[in-house]
């Protein structure tokens, strides 16, 4: 019965393909099923508007997000000010903005550049083995045994605050796992027999490793840059709110967070940290369902 | 890499302890060098940074009364005219004696700070360990068994929306509420002066407590979500439904605690990540544990103190692994390290 309806779907696709009715798929299969995941396109979108308008930030708004107005001091919400000011007069609104850049520059930046040590050097010491793996691995656990935090604030304190000593210190802290994760894909691809047919033509090691057996293993990277991308978000807002990241004269989201410490603006200044704390959430989240999307469209072990 | 033991593959029960023995012995063998290496590097940062421990021990008021002979002297007393490697053996037996030596700030030596601190934080962490349990394995399990449905879609994005608000962001708005719109739990602290007995001070835990819960519970749900799928697309279930068991028994009896395993091994592993995921809550919340100390002496520059609790919080992390391992193996018998 089951299959008596099954045979005729078949037959019906069949006969579609061969009056050429079916279109020719472009694009590769994993991305046409995540453009079919409603939370991962919701969370493209969500993710494009946020970064769009950061990047275009001087054409949405006029206001400088340093310029200080002492007139204008803890205004509340207006036509004028979006979303009011603070304590010094600076325009929430264009802070919000201008504070995306720096916030996605750590976030994307250090992931980004975590993930090339991470899956370089996973990718080259999974395959070839031997003591270079030995060394790589032990070295990679020596970071990974520390709690993500308390590496971090650890790092901190002997590097001293800047934009840049923060991407480092995130750099240190996340390529162990890219690096595990690429390393364990590299120790099951490297036994398939492709590998051995590349081998015995003669193909150069690095080319190998790099060209025929990484991409094999892009999808799961892919997907953890994005969800280490959330994750370093979030800590540069957790680091610049504890007065610890980012220094506090460049705007980031966690740097306009920073004045909800104090109790008074919590209770009475709602558009001071409100606005940034939902932004925040709601680019985390859209990574994160970008990610989970990915990961479903990429990893066929995972239909649950 | 998972090996199937010889034991296990010939059935030979008169082997297992030994293998477990071996098993153990095997995996202090990796530990052991780790914390060294670990040790020697943090020592390695504390000599890198400023100062030493003299010239925190003088007063600076006085400081210029101290001749160098006297201060030649003192650095003497404490060994620190030595070489690098007898300084860091010193270092290292001291601090195996509980020895951290002693805090920047007020001098107050830091096993003293920390054995303060601890309870605290212990006491913030099990409370969330226990309600992210309690929620984690209860939506997960629901979340299961209503696959695909609403509910499970719904619990699905919740678990999302949970890990992407900034724990502090949360906490906040959660004080706003509660605390100040409200005025039904205090806005943070511990200990009240005049009422010190556990209960008195049990409202001031709930906020952080359940704060912190929230934020881990996601976690723990996905995860259970995940092994009682597993657990729930075994044989023995089906074997349990053909008896006509009662659907209720066959998936809390039969399913869940099959799917319990794996849930209390991830917990096991939390405990150590809990002293890290815990450091700003207790900042938001003022509350006095070892996590606001440690960032208020990396604000501080209280190097002593922040390479203290930075090692003290690797060897938590290393031995919870150690014993997550040995439980895995334990339970599981295709588990050996390879």
């Amino acid at each position: 019965m089951a299959n008596a309806s099954l045979n005729h779907e078949f037959d019906r696709i069949l006969a579609r393909e061969e009056a050429g009715l079916n279109r020719p798929q472009k694009g590769s299969r994993a991305f046409r099923k995540l453009m079919g995941n409603p939370l991962a396109v919701a969370g493209l979108v969500i993710f494009m508007i946020i970064l769009l308008s950061s990047i275009f930030a001087p054409i949405l708004t006029a206001h400088d997000p340093l310029k200080i107005n002492l007139r204008e001091m803890l205004q509340e919400p207006s036509a004028e000010h979006w979303f009011g000011t603070d304590r010094t007069g600076r325009d929430v609104f264009a802070r919000i903005l201008y504070g995306g850049r720096v916030s996605i520059l750590v976030g994307l930046g250090s992931s980004l550049i975590a993930a090339v040590i991470g899956v370089g050097l996973g990718a080259y010491t999974g395959y070839v083995g031997g003591w270079v793996d030995t060394v790589a691995l032990r070295i990679s656990e020596i970071f990974m045994a520390f709690p993500q935090i308390i590496l971090v604030l650890l790092l901190v304190s002997i590097a001293g605050q800047s934009l840049l000593n923060l991407i480092i210190i995130f750099v240190l802290s996340g390529w162990g796992s890219m690096y595990r994760m690429t390393r364990a894909r590299m120790l099951s691809l490297r036994e398939e027999e492709f590998v051995q047919a590349l081998q015995s033509f003669g193909v150069p090691t690095l080319k190998i490793c790099y060209k025929h057996i990484l991409p094999n293993a892009l999808g799961p990277i892919m997907v953890n840059i994005t969800l280490t991308t959330a994750m370093f978000i979030l800590a540069e807002a957790g680091l610049s709110f504890l007065g610890l990241g980012v220094p506090l004269s460049i705007p980031t989201w966690g740097n306009i967070l920073n004045v909800a410490k104090d109790i008074r603006v919590l209770e009475n200044n709602w558009w001071m940290w409100l606005p940034v704390g939902m932004v925040i959430s709601f680019f985390v989240l859209s990574v994160n369902f970008i990610g989970d999307g990915m990961r479903d469209s990429t990893d066929p072990t995972l239909q649950g | 890499m998972v090996r199937a033991s010889r034991a296990a593959l010939i059935g030979e029960p008169a082997e297992g302890h030994f293998f477990m023995l071996t098993f153990i012995l095997r995996r202090l063998f990796i530990t052991v060098p780790m914390l060294l290496v670990i040790s020697f590097l943090v020592y390695l940062g504390l000599e890198l940074t400023p100062g030493d421990a003299v010239s925190h021990m003088i007063d600076p008021e006085a400081a210029s009364r101290v001749s160098s002979e006297q201060y030649e002297q003192m650095r003497e007393a404490l060994g620190l005219n030595k070489n690098f490697v007898q300084r860091y053996a010193i270092w290292v037996s001291n601090v195996v004696q509980g020895n951290f030596g002693h805090s920047l700030s007020g001098g107050v030596p830091i096993s003293t700070i920390v054995l303060d601190r601890l309870p605290a934080t212990l006491e913030l962490s099990l409370f969330a360990l226990i309600f992210s349990t309690l929620f984690g394995c209860v939506l997960g399990t629901i979340s299961a068994l209503r696959r695909g449905s609403p509910t499970d879609s719904a619990l699905t994005i919740l678990g999302m929306i949970g890990v992407s608000i900034p724990e502090f962001f949360f906490g906040l708005v959660s004080i706003l509420i509660f605390a100040l719109h409200f005025d039904l739990l205090p806005v943070g602290g511990r200990l009240i002066p005049e009422y010190d007995s556990y209960f008195d001070h049990l409202p001031n835990i709930i906020l952080p407590g359940l704060v912190l819960s929230m934020m881990m519970t996601a976690g723990v749900m996905r995860y259970s979500r995940s092994a009682m799928l597993d657990s729930l697309s075994r044989e023995f279930i089906r074997t349990a439904r053909s008896k006509g068991l009662p659907e209720w028994r066959i998936n809390i009896i039969h399913g869940f605690r099959v799917a319990l395993t794996p849930v209390v091994i991830l917990i096991g592993f939390r405990l150590p990540t809990l002293i890290g995921g815990s450091v700003i809550i207790e900042e938001v919340f003022q509350w006095p544990g070892i996590g606001s100390e440690f960032i208020s002496a990396v604000r501080g520059a209280d190097y002593p103190l922040v390479m203290s609790i930075a090692l003290l919080s690797v060897f938590a992390m290393l031995m919870a692994s150690l014993i997550v391992d040995v439980l895995t193996a334990l339970i599981d018998p295709r588990v050996r390290l390879a």
